[in-house]
């Protein structure tokens, strides 16, 4: 397991896990058939380019420092099958269930980190870091109960 | 047709509403009670698909219930009709015993009288906007049963009219898709002297009228019937013609055609792509219905009859899964059951679906889901995992989210299921049309009220551009196109 020998160490780990989200849905991007998919996943490099920023400026002491609200999590990822990455013609159905896939292993991945310290500031940071994901996953299940599960 | 408000005022001072309006007194109108439509037994319905459920009002029914209403001097009950139905006189020419006439006046801004009363959720439309719910708290004038009844009656009469007509213009336009939305947009350009031909894919015209709809709420008779008065008004239409496959918009251009609505629906089924949903036996609720509907697969005799199992669930909450679940008991199913994530009250068919449905014996499990189906050792689909769920607390939309309950997890036995948790937008023209802008959720984008695409001699309106909507607001679509592109071709070909 990689080892953190400081918070900066742990905000530089988050904040190149974000850039390297936004490279690779840039690259699904690039690989698309449809102009609209194309832009919805350019949409998402540039949300993932964002959360980067947010790191960046809490690292710098700039930025305004997490919150402690819980996140709701309405587990949609978690019950979909995957969905082939190496497809062309995705429809959004398909983008919206890679974003959330991605955020909820994102979200599992601090959440097993914070689990294995036992540094008390490192865990909350840990904590708060998945948290964040758990926030951006949110934003992608809520448009996918509202825009996918319709149930005409 | 002329509808300003001016004309509307107009219309309610002429002579015959004016002694209508004195006849009867304000009070001894709001006495009487909304008329209840007759039914047909739920256990004698139930035995059949073409057993019509609601058989309209009576005569006396209908006009007592036409003197309900006030014909208000600003009849906000029309605010509430996507095609600006003149409401109020049509429902004082049945208070006069006028019943051909109101069918007319139905006639003057829509092409599906019939249909509409029908299928239309006017509690949420005219009625809801109704002077009695407005300003009353009672029970609106039943304007669907009403319209409903003019247009059964001027069919059964035999004296079916067709509406005013402009002389012809010579301009060819082609319509793409034969749903709801395309017969209004023909309806109204043939009126306006357009040479109008509607290209259907499937066989027969009508589109979710005829394949989504069953025959115990719609019967194809109805709309047949509606689709043999747009003939009569010099609409031609061409079945098995899958414009994108069969031809392409360039050939129809080069035949003639100089516009195009597209009013090709969202005929695309949604999964939800969770495990097992592959098996045999899981159907979507386009599938299912459009081979009972429009290919008879509920017969005996069927050469592809439809699958049937003692123990059904159909997945969703809207009228489709109403539909479907309602056709599965007439099929035969022992246990025919809805399953919804949400509550009773976020249901979004209409109370009187689901108040039939339960009438018809239909179980009704809310606040559940699907998580995953187990198949048998043929691949049969044989039982479904669900987990029950809870409304979490308000979001910042205000709206509650359903979120499952830990360790609620249960089996559910069902050799049938259908999933009827929405549809996208069909994806053949949106595909194959250069220059055309689709959303991301592959609906085309149209600039609103003009419902003209980014292809000025195209229009499009309708599920493939709402990507799910209700029969009216595709008419009102077509409504709205018609007159845009009447406007645009106008311009281009006929004003010099």
């Amino acid at each position: 397991m990689k080892e953190f020998k400081s918070i900066n160490d742990i905000l530089d780990f988050a904040i190149n896990e974000e850039a390297m989200a936004a490279e690779f849905y840039t690259a699904l991007a690039a690989k698309m058939k449809h102009k609209q998919i194309k832009e919805t996943f350019e949409q998402y490099a540039i949300e993932e380019l964002g959360h980067r920023a947010k790191l960046e400026a809490i690292k710098n002491g700039k930025g305004q420092d997490f919150s402690d609200a819980k996140v709701a999590d309405m587990k949609i990822a978690d019950y979909l099958v995957e969905v082939d990455e190496d497809k062309t013609n995705m429809t959004y159905q398909e983008a919206l269930t890679i974003a959330m896939k991605k955020e909820k292993s994102a979200f599992r991945l601090y959440s097993d980190l914070a689990a294995a310290t036992t540094d008390e500031v490192a865990k909350k940071l840990f904590l708060n870091l998945a948290q964040e994901e758990a926030k951006h996953k949110l934003r992608f299940e809520v448009e996918y109960d509202e825009n996918i599960l319709t149930e005409n | 047709m002329e509808r300003s408000e001016e004309y509307i005022k107009n219309e309610r001072k002429q002579d015959w509403r004016v002694a209508l309006q004195k006849k009867t007194k304000a009070k001894d109108r709001m006495s009487i009670e909304r008329a209840l439509m007759a039914e047909t037994e739920p256990e004698v319905r139930i035995k059949s698909q073409r057993i019509e459920v609601n058989t309209g009002l009576t005569m006396e029914q209908a006009v007592t219930e036409a003197s309900r209403c006030m014909d208000c001097v600003n009849p906000t009950c029309m605010e509430g009709c996507p095609v600006s139905i003149n409401i109020p006189k049509f429902i004082k020419h049945i208070e006069c015993g006028e019943t051909l006439e109101a069918a007319s006046v139905l006639k003057e801004t829509s092409a599906l009288p019939a249909v509409c009363g029908r299928v239309c959720p006017q509690e949420l439309q005219c009625e809801q906007k109704c002077f009695y719910v407005e300003k009353l708290n009672q029970p609106a004038v039943a304007i669907g049963y009403l319209e409903r009844f003019a247009a059964d009656f001027e069919r059964e009469s035999g004296h079916v009219a067709t509406p005013e007509m402009v002389a012809s213009n010579g301009i060819k336009v082609a319509v793409i898709g034969s749903g709801p939305s395309g017969l209004s947009f023909a309806g109204d350009m043939a009126k306006l002297g357009y040479d109008v031909t509607v290209f259907e894919a499937l066989h027969e015209i009508g589109g979710v009228l005829k394949y989504g709809i069953p025959e115990f709420r719609l019967p194809n008779a109805v709309v047949d019937v509606e689709i043999e008065s747009l003939r009569r008004m010099g609409v031609k239409f061409i079945t098995n013609y899958i414009v994108g496959q069969t031809a392409s918009l360039d050939d129809l251009k080069a035949d003639g055609y100089k516009a195009f609505y597209v009013g090709s629906g969202a005929g695309l089924p949604r999964f939800m792509n969770i495990p097992g949903e592959n098996a045999n036996g899981i159907l979507s609720s386009n599938e299912y219905l459009t081979r009972v509907n429009l290919m008879g697969a509920d017969s005996e005799e069927s050469d592809t009859p439809v699958l049937r199992g003692k123990n059904v669930v159909v997945v969703g909450g809207g009228n489709t899964a109403m539909d479907s679940v309602r056709t599965a008991k007439r099929l035969g199913a022992e246990r025919a059951m809805i399953v919804y994530r949400r509550s009773e009250e976020e249901m979004p068919a209409r109370v009187e679906e689901v108040h039939h449905a339960k009438q018809e014996g239909v179980e009704f499990l809310t606040l559940t889901n699907p998580i995953e189906y187990i198949a048998d050792e043929n691949g049969r689909v044989a039982q479904m995992k669900v987990q029950k769920m809870e409304l979490g607390e308000p979001d910042s939309s205000g709206r509650r989210r359903p979120v499952p309950v830990e360790g609620s997890e249960y089996i559910l036995d069902c050799e049938v299921v259908v999933v009827a948790v929405g549809v996208s937008p069909n994806p053949l023209i949106p595909n194959s049309v250069e220059g055309l802008d689709v959303s991301k959720w592959g609906t085309i984008e149209v600039v609103k009220d003009k419902m003209q695409s980014s292809i000025p001699e195209m229009f499009a309106g309708g599920d493939i551009v709402r990507g799910g909507a209700t029969v009216i607001l595709a008419m009102g679509d077509g409504r709205k196109a018609a007159k845009n592109m009447d406007i645009f071709l106008t311009e281009k070909y006929l004003s010099n």
